[in-house]
């Protein structure tokens, strides 16, 4: 909302300056958030006197006046065509800075001489001092100013706050209310402007004027009619007023609820009384798709829930929102009715935000408006039509009450104020707050005191709504900051987020970098990842957009399209994870909410080396190594890798991971159709494994375990076996035979060759570790075991030794 | 009167410096070595011959002992440090140290997780442990138990997201608050960071997906005063000493009073600048006294038991730590931005 500084000032004696103002109004609620401050004329600029005006001796456009400057008589040469003896004219004195508005630049006025003349100042055009209007000649001053006289005090720039009210204060929402609110801050309370009470002088009878159809939606309705009105531009001062809030006169009478409305708060509307049908005024629900076209020249259709201002026969105004296009004030309004009323908040914000229309009046409406200001701001508009407009009033106030609301009174009990803010103030700084605040004290006692809000302050209704007015008052600064006392409430076990801190530094501590998606995905980007179906989509009501539809049900959709605009960045080395929520509305997947991890490893493993190194390619291995490494810092012990076929992943290189016995996700090379046409020439693999199972793993034992202090001993074995026989196989057979003193098993050779192997053959070669830990093994001990081994594995491997 | 142990010893110092140093092998280096301190070198031999020595005698031959011993050992070591300096220089293997190391892969928390886990570490350090609740969230722990007037615009499905089923998505850390109170007598000392979701239209500064942290402290006596005191730890912890923290006035449905709280301009040390907009603070979050309708509602006694409670967006938070301008680039996962955290 806007606010005019001089407005403000007409209400209020502010005893500050205008950015001390602004910081008070902030630190007491009414948050500034922009102030647009006005061209101000430059120091030195004064009413400048013409005493004469001569040719200039040698040059022809030229003129040597003298001009008085309120003290002595200056020489000035000018330009101007209209330097004529007897005006006056802004007068730049010497000394005086300008700052261009273009380049920022200043330029400072000087003695000088022209073509041989001396000059003591300069004479201004209306642009040179800032301020619109004709720059073709000097701007020509009200002749009845005195010489000298500043110009910074005849033309004052208005300065305009931007201002937040917050929806529990509805009574900021005119300047005068700003004003009654501030003035507590300042040494003297606000007063409203005066006028006159209008005096009706006829007395037509209104006892069909108006007909309220619900009372609990339209609580109050007031009007007045004055006939005769001359309806015609409005005066400077108000059109002002009205400019410098952004708001665009129209004529008088419009002007007027205009000013009121941002004067005192309460939204006034004028009907053109001879368009209304049988000059009536009817507030009633609208009829099932009754129509009505507004001011903005919307067209609406109307339900029974809006209520609307109709004449006899149709709607003339949504009620509260906005006027009709068909019964408003033009040129040609003779006879006015004026309305002033109070509407049902929620029913005006329903009907608002149904049909998208808003407006001032429905803004304040919404929030609630004072009914005391109902008729206050009835009589200061009525006044101001007769005084501005002329014409009379004809009829006594018309007023339709329903339910009034009746602000209970509330306790308050000092201590409880004092400990809820954390400050030491006297009981009578707490009364005197309120009594600033026009909010009604009785029954003091050393404990305690009732406090009766007005109209105007219906959110205060609990001692928890004084303590912040206090606290308001007070000043939030004068809180005290002291040490920090750290308190345990709980135990450091029953943090639920250190699992998952752990968790995210062990991805990171893989080298990996962590990503963020959003958590809704459109369908399609979803249900890339197959183990969904669309009825497993947890799915949003009112999405933004169709792309943002549901909930993503996996990470893979999102780091799918992550990986793809990376690559169309030429980032073709990757290595990603993201851990968050993932949800499904299956439960037999799984139940609702879960945590995911999603990881994934393209590109070159060792980007900053150079020749045979950089060739390296993340393959397989690496993505395995680094779920090992995984789970390796988590202590997990029981885990393996099977061979899967899952359509994400390519056939052949895919394996779920297998944690406890259970599956806790799967990792391998992305399927072709998700890699198929992105530009890269590095094979991308992910991993997609459930957080939980890893959180809930079993650990391995924490206990020490004996390390033997006796020398190992080692043996190669070598065979050629068929492609198809798998590592894990050969480590599981050994492990089997149960060889005595045998340690490790690790393999350190593999390799294919067609002609000297055979197409479906390679040769494998593994180290086997001997070691006892009690003594040194002898080399006959160690060679019986391994002898032993060949020999089984050669009879039951179907390889052939080498 | 001489003494046979002593002259040995010179004798065997003088013999090893002229072998040594013709030595043109590691061998023969070694060789010396062990003639000197060997299992039958000249050292174990003279021990044994310690006992026949005069007791009067004992005490400097024991010395020279002392002494020998490491001008042996200076003698090996600079017969070696000659024999393999002069292998380096012959066979050439000076490496080009300029050339890139082969780097231990070095990941990155993303600049949102980094914010989060700062805060969290700082509000655990005062005590605070970190709750946390479901994205998921019913209309009763997001708005209802927050005393949300029913007919509140946030709650407008043009503000928040909804489910057919009623539910919604949180759009505030909030309802963790809620759950908490609800399992728990107070105490209550919670932070909950976590994701939340708005209906706005992504632009610079908004996104309809963004994270909060939420605070909690519940118990008896808790002011507006201890509420000032935590957000200034915190800031001094985050920020650094220099920074300030000032409340204003402010609304929110679930506390009474409420405040907006600023920080001193971090960029700007309060001096004023674009990012502040010359106001010399930033506009951090809201917070406020929890509103007894809140306490009311999960079965505490307004009466015996008070609190506050605050929220901070944490893109916000990142965005001023990092100089981020945009906050989409916050959710783009371009490895280039990722790499810089």
């Amino acid at each position: 909302m806007k606010v005019s500084y001089n407005w403000l000032k007409e209400y209020v004696k502010i005893d500050c300056g205008i950015d001390e103002l602004a910081e008070k109004m902030t630190m007491a609620g009414i948050e500034v958030e922009a102030i647009e401050t006005a061209k101000l004329i430059p120091d030195g600029v004064v009413v400048g006197e013409i005493l004469e005006r001569d040719q200039h001796p040698n040059a022809d456009k030229l003129s040597v006046c003298k001009v008085f400057n309120g003290k002595e008589e200056l020489q000035i040469v000018c330009g101007a065509p209209n330097c004529d003896a007897g005006k006056k004219v802004p007068l730049a004195t010497i000394g005086t800075v300008f700052i261009d508005p273009e380049s920022g630049k200043e330029f400072k006025i000087k003695k000088g001489k022209l073509r041989g003349e001396k000059s003591f100042g300069m004479l201004c055009s209306a642009d040179e001092i800032g301020m619109d209007g004709d720059h073709s000649g000097l701007m020509e001053l009200d002749t009845d100013l005195k010489a000298g006289t500043p110009l910074g005090e005849i033309f004052a720039g208005d300065t305009v706050f931007d201002v937040e009210i917050t929806p529990n204060r509805p009574d900021w929402l005119s300047h005068w209310g700003i004003a009654r609110d501030v003035s507590c801050l300042f040494s003297e309370a606000a007063e409203m402007p005066e006028f006159t009470a209008p005096v009706p002088t006829a007395n037509e009878a209104t006892e069909n004027t108006v007909t309220v159809e619900d009372k609990e939606l339209c609580p109050r309705y007031t009007a007045r009619i004055i006939r005769n009105v001359k309806v015609a531009e409005s005066p400077e001062w108000l059109k002002e007023r009205l400019l410098s809030i952004g708001l665009r006169p129209i004529n008088n009478v419009v002007d007027i609820t205009n000013f009121v409305l941002h004067e005192l708060g309460q939204p006034l509307h004028a009907f053109d009384l001879d368009l209304l049908a049988e000059n009536r005024i009817v507030v009633r629900h609208a009829t099932e798709k009754e129509k009505i076209t507004l001011l903005d020249g919307a067209e609406l259709e109307l339900h029974d829930r809006h209520l609307v201002i109709a004449d006899a026969e149709k709607p003339m105004c949504l009620a509260g929102v906005m006027g009709g296009l068909d019964s408003g004030v033009t040129d040609s309004t003779v006879n006015v009715l004026l309305e002033s009323a109070s509407f049902f908040s929620s029913n005006i914000r329903s009907t608002s935000r149904e049909l998208g229309v808003s407006s001032d009046s429905s803004y304040r409406f919404e929030r609630g408006i004072d009914w005391d200001m109902v008729q206050t701001a009835s009589d200061r508009a009525t006044a101001m039509i007769l005084e501005l407009a002329g014409g009379e009033l004809v009829t006594d106030f018309i007023d339709i009450q329903g339910q009034k609301p009746c602000p209970a009174p509330v306790a308050c009990r000092f201590e409880k104020i004092r400990k809820l803010i954390g400050v030491n103030i006297e009981n009578g700084e707490i009364v005197d707050i309120f009594s600033r605040l026009g909010l009604e004290v009785k029954d003091v006692t050393p404990e305690q005191c009732v406090i009766v809000p007005p109209q105007y302050r219906l959110d205060v209704h609990r001692e928890a709504d004084l303590a912040e007015e206090v606290a308001r008052i007070h000043g939030l600064d004068q809180v005290p900051v002291l040490p920090v006392v750290g308190k345990n409430a709980a135990s450091i076990a029953d943090d639920s987020y250190l699992d998952y801190e752990m968790l995210q530094n062990d991805l990171i501590s893989l080298g990996l970098y962590q990503c963020l998606h959003y958590s809704m995905v459109n369908e399609q980007s979803a249900l890339k990842d197959s183990r969904f179906t669309a009825n497993d989509l947890v799915k949003i009501d009112n999405p933004l957009s169709l792309d943002l539809a549901c909930m993503r049900p996996s990470l893979l959709g999102e780091m799918l399209d992550t990986v793809e605009r990376n690559v169309s960045r030429k980032n073709t080395t990757m290595r990603l994870f993201e851990m968050g929520s993932v949800f499904c509305s299956n439960s037999k997947l799984f139940p609702e909410e879960r945590i995911e991890i999603c990881m994934v490893l393209s590109g070159k493993c060792r980007p900053e080396r150079f020749s045979d190194e950089l060739q390296e390619v993340f393959d397989f291995y690496d993505m395995k190594g680094m779920v090992e490494a995984l789970l390796e810092r988590r202590d997990i012990v029981n885990f393996t890798f099977e061979k899967a076929s899952d359509d994400r992943f390519a056939p052949g290189q895919c394996a779920a991971l297998i944690i406890d016995g259970k599956i806790a996700g799967h990792l391998g090379l992305l399927a072709s159709k998700f890699t198929k046409g992105l530009r890269t020439e590095f094979p991308i693999f992910a991993a997609q494994i459930e957080a939980e199972n890893i959180l809930e793993g079993k650990t391995g034992n924490l206990y020490y375990e004996s390390v033997g202090q006796y020398p190992s001993t080692t043996r190669d074995v070598a065979f050629i076996a068929d492609n198809s026989l798998e590592h894990q196989k050969v480590i599981d057979f050994i492990a089997s035979t149960r060889v005595k003193n045998l340690e490790k098993v690790e393999i350190f050779d593999i390799f294919y060759n067609k002609e000297t192997l055979g197409a479906d053959k390679k040769s494998m070669a593994y180290a086997l570790t001997f070691r006892n830990s009690e003594r040194t093994l002898t080399d006959k001990e160690v060679n019986g075991a391994f002898e032993k081994l060949r020999g089984k594995m050669a009879a039951q491997l179907n390889i052939e030794l080498r | 009167m001489s003494n046979p142990i002593i002259e040995k010893i010179d004798a065997a110092l003088i013999d090893a410096e002229q072998r040594l140093s013709a030595a043109a092998s590691e061998a023969e280096i070694e060789q010396v070595r062990v003639d000197i301190f060997g299992r039958k070198g000249l050292f174990p031999a003279l021990s044994k011959e310690m006992k026949n020595v005069a007791p009067e005698q004992r005490k400097d031959t024991g010395m020279a002992f002392n002494v020998a011993k490491p001008k042996f050992q200076k003698l090996l070591d600079d017969a070696n440090d000659r024999l393999n300096a002069g292998s380096a220089e012959v066979s050439g293997e000076e490496i080009d140290l300029t050339l890139p190391g082969r780097r231990w892969k070095v990941g990155r928390k993303h600049p949102v997780t980094k914010v989060i886990d700062d805060c969290v570490a700082v509000f655990r350090r005062m005590g605070f442990i970190v709750a946390s609740g479901p994205e998921l969230e019913t209309v009763y722990n997001n708005f209802d138990a927050l005393n949300t007037p029913k007919n509140h615009p946030s709650r407008d499905p043009g503000d928040t997201f909804y489910f057919a089923d009623g539910r919604l998505l949180r759009t505030q850390t909030s309802p963790v608050q809620i759950r908490v109170m609800e399992s728990q007598e107070p105490p209550v000392r919670i932070v909950a960071p976590g994701r939340c979701f708005r209906r706005d239209t992504p632009d610079a500064t908004h996104s309809m997906n963004f994270h909060q942290i939420e605070g909690l402290y519940i118990d008896e006596n808790v002011s507006l005063s201890d509420l000032k005191s935590v957000l200034r730890s915190f800031a001094h912890e985050m920020f650094g000493a220099s920074v300030e923290v000032r409340l204003r006035p402010h609304f929110f449905p679930f506390t009474e009073p409420s405040v907006e709280y600023d920080f001193s301009c971090i960029m700007c040390e309060g001096k004023g600048c674009p990012v502040c907009k010359n106001s010399g603070w930033l506009e951090i979050a809201g917070a406020g006294m929890v509103d007894p309708n809140v306490l009311k509602n999960v079965g505490y006694d307004p009466e015996k038991w008070s609190g506050f409670a605050f929220g901070m967006g944490v893109e916000r938070l990142a965005m001023l730590r990092y100089r981020i301008s945009d906050i989409r680039w916050l959710y783009e996962n371009d490895v280039r931005f990722l790499e810089q955290f």
